[in-house]
Formats: structure tokens, sequence, C-alpha cells
């Protein structure tokens, strides 16, 4: 924390530094504190006064907490150096091997698999016509069956009621004989009864006649 | 006389409580220039978490993918999403660039937060994440700008610069200052709010050291993989930008 107070507030004038590069610290600039601003009217007042704070200044950066100025160094938060292009490099090495490891093979893969899976939902529409050209070919198979059995169940009928009929025409021409033929020896029997009648009317009209005439 | 002394003593005695060291670099010379050790060290970590489970996780892809696959399928259409979005029907091949930002700088971030770095002591300086180092953000956001001049220039050859112009030629100023404050408003807003993002939580830890931080810690996670999705969502809507055609 110290060294963010100082580095924004005082940054060259309280450090050693290790980088070679940068000036050495200079300790005989007075700090930057809030000093009554020197009157004019006292001028050399005011040159006594800013040279005595310096003094102090260097004295106390010096002489009370000699470790402390080493520790407290320039907070070097803008230096541009080495690590610029190293990083930038870096960057470019993680990219082309992430694009050979990860975002090139994955990514096809990926739309392999898209392109897979769209392909077989295309197949799965395609086997729903299937599907629907089979549900026909049953219903198909369904009615020729039912069509062959009710035909067959037309003829079978017809072919018993003709049986029936047969039957039927035979026992009522079998009725009818007998019937006829009762009938007719009814007939015979009554013409009989009439011939045998005829003839006893005969005799009974002689009789008749021999017993009404007179013998003569 | 004794004011500066003391001052001085209240912000040792400071300095002790919290410890936070900003702006302080372990330096490593390499022929002749300065390179800031401990970017370099935590970037390297990201770099290999990144590269190590990416390698893990997509192998051997699975048709049904397994939990890794799938967090990394997920990613990867998070990406490809936000390209599309931003860059329109020719994103493709801005993918590895798009997507190696958001997973560079998202990761950075959130090991600033998530990795103890702490626990390994460096002579000088300490490990953070890499993206508190204005380094590392200009070294994102100047290929930001060079990816879209590249697009720019490829998609319409000399007639890009012809958007300079547009819509009236008194704006030829300001469009030309647009290139450079895209990637200084990029860099400096992922700096600027890692870095406030993680002093915010050291100097609250070390003023409270419980239960305090918490909340503010999630906020942190939350700004850095907000911070992440800006930058990668404007560096592909700069892209795009430079790609569309203007009339």
């Amino acid at each position: 924390m110290a060294s963010t107070v100082m580095a924004f507030s005082t940054p060259s004038q309280l450090h050693s530094l290790p980088n070679p590069k940068l000036p050495n610290p200079t300790l005989t600039k007075p700090l930057p504190l809030p000093l009554p601003k020197p009157l004019p009217k006292f001028p050399a007042v005011a040159k006594t006064l800013t040279g005595t704070l310096a003094a102090a200044a260097a004295a106390a950066a010096l002489s009370p907490l000699p470790s402390l100025a080493a520790e407290i160094e320039k907070a070097a938060l803008f230096d541009f150096n080495l690590t610029l292009p190293a990083i930038a490099a870096e960057f470019l090495f993680l990219m082309v091997a992430l694009d050979k490891l990860y975002f090139t093979p994955l990514g096809k893969f990926m739309d392999d698999r898209d392109a897979a899976i769209r392909a077989k939902l295309g197949d799965v529409k395609d086997t729903s016509a299937e599907v629907k050209q089979l549900e026909e070919q049953a219903a198909a198979v369904m009615r020729a069956a039912r069509a062959e059995v009710a035909a067959a169940l037309n003829q079978m009928k017809k072919e018993t009621s003709a049986e029936l009929e047969a039957k039927l025409a035979e026992g009522k021409r079998k009725v009818e004989a007998e019937l006829a033929e009762a009938l007719q020896a009814l007939e015979k029997q009554k013409e009989d009864t009439i011939k045998a009648l005829d003839s006893q009317i005969a005799e009974l009209s002689q009789e008749i006649v021999k017993k009404v005439l007179p013998v003569a | 006389m004794n004011v500066i002394p003391c001052s001085i003593k209240t912000l040792k005695g400071l300095y002790d409580i919290s410890g936070v060291e900003v702006g302080q670099h372990l330096y490593w010379q390499i022929g002749g220039l300065q390179i800031h050790a401990q970017v370099l060290i935590t970037s390297w970590v990201v770099i290999a978490i990144l590269l190590g489970s990416v390698i893990i996780a997509v192998r051997n892809p699975q048709t049904i993918p397994t939990d890794g696959q799938n967090f990394f399928e997920y990613v990867l259409e998070f990406i490809r999403d936000l390209s599309k979005t931003q860059i329109g029907e020719e994103y493709g091949p801005w993918v590895p660039f798009i997507g190696t930002m958001f997973l560079f700088i998202f990761v950075s971030n959130w090991s600033g937060a998530l990795l103890p770095w702490k626990v390994i002591q460096l002579p000088h300086g300490e490990l953070a994440a890499p993206t508190n180092d204005i380094n590392t953000t200009v070294a994102l956001a100047l290929p930001t700008s060079v990816a879209y001049f590249y697009a720019g220039l490829t998609k319409k050859g000399l007639g890009y610069f012809g958007k300079y112009i547009q819509p009236t030629p008194i704006l030829l100023p300001i469009n030309i200052l647009e290139d450079f404050t895209k990637p200084l408003s990029l860099s400096f807003r992922l700096f600027g709010n890692i870095l406030a993002d993680e002093l915010v939580v050291v100097v609250l830890v070390s003023l409270v050291p419980l239960v305090v931080p918490i909340p503010v810690m999630f906020l942190g996670l939350f700004t850095s993989g907000i911070q992440a999705l800006i930058f990668a969502t404007l560096a592909a809507a700069y892209i795009g930008e430079s790609m569309e055609g203007h009339h």
C-alpha cells in the first residue's frame, strides 16, 4: 500500500533503484509537502525555510529509516520492455497451438456430427414415408383377405341353400306323388263303388218292378 | 521537523500490514533488454493450463461428449456465437484469434484471483495475473489492431482506406485517431480493471482479513470474466467493422 501511495505522490525522489537504466534517486530536492507559500514580502525567510525543509527531508529519508528507502522503490507501472513482444509471441504461439489442438479439430468434429445428425433426421423422415407405404400395403392385404373370406362365405351359403332347395323340391315331389297316388286310389274306389252301386240299382229296379207290377 | 519521519513511519506500518507491491517487477536480462519475469512465468502457467486441459479433454472426441469435452464444446460454441454475432457470416477464420484472446485473458484474470501465486516467493516483485501488467495488455491490443487492418485490407484491398473519409472527409482526423484510441482503450481498460480489482482485494484483506473481502472477491471474479468477454467482443467488433461494407 505504501508503495502505491509513494509511487503516485512522489515517484522520483525517494527510491534507490535496482534498474540500472533509470536515473539515480535525487535526494536533494525538497519533498512536495503542503508547504506554506513563501510570501513575496519575505523572500529571504522563505528561502531559508525551504532550504531547511529540504535538508530535513533529505536527512529524514536517509537517516531514520534506511531500510525503507530500499524497500519502497519506484512503482514501474508503465515501463514497456521486452515483456511486450514476448507476450505477443506467446499469444501467437498459443493461438496456433489452440487452433491445431482445439478449434479446428473439435470444430470439425462438431460440424461432422451436426451433419450426421441432420442426415439421420432426414433418414427418419424417409422411413416415416416407408412406414406409411407399409401400412397401406397391410390395409390392402387386409381388404383382400376380407373380400376372399366374404366370397367364400357367399359361395358356401349359395351351395348350402341350393342343396336345401334340392332336398326341399325332392320332398315336395315325393309328397305330391304320394298325394296323387292316394287320390287316384280314392277315385278308383269311388268308381268301383259306383259300378257296384249300378249293378245293385238294376237288381233293385227289377225287384221293384216285379213287386209293383202284377204278374201277369 | 518530526512530521516527515512520523508520516514515513505510518506509511511503513501500513506497508508492513498490507504488503502490496505495485509496479515492482522481477527483472530478467535477455540480451541487454529487460523482461518482467513474473509476468512471463504466470503466462507460461496460464498457457500450460489451457493447452493441458484442451489436450486432455479433446484428445479423443466422442460422439456423445464426456464431461470435459462437453465443456470445451460449449466454450467453442460460445466463441463461435460471439464471433458470428460481431463479424457476420465470414467469421470462420477469426475463431482462433477471438477464441485465444478470450481464453487467454479469461484464464489469466481468473488465475490472478484463484491460484495461490503468493505462496511462491520471488526475490523481488510478486506473481499475479499476467493481465495486470501493461505490457501484456498492450501485447494483446496491438495484434488486435493488426488483425482488423489485415481483415479490412484482405477483404476490400486499398478501398479499405476509403472508410477514413466516411461519411464525410471532415471526420478524417477523428477516423485516424480512432486507430490509436482503439488499442489504447482496449489495453488500458483491461490493465486498469485487473490491477484495480487485485488491489481492492488485497487492501480489503489487509484491513479486514475475514468475511468482508469475500463478496469483493466474487465481484472480482465477475469483473475478470466480463473484461475477458469485453476484450474479445470488441476485438471481434473491430474486425467485423473493418470487413463490413459501408455504403
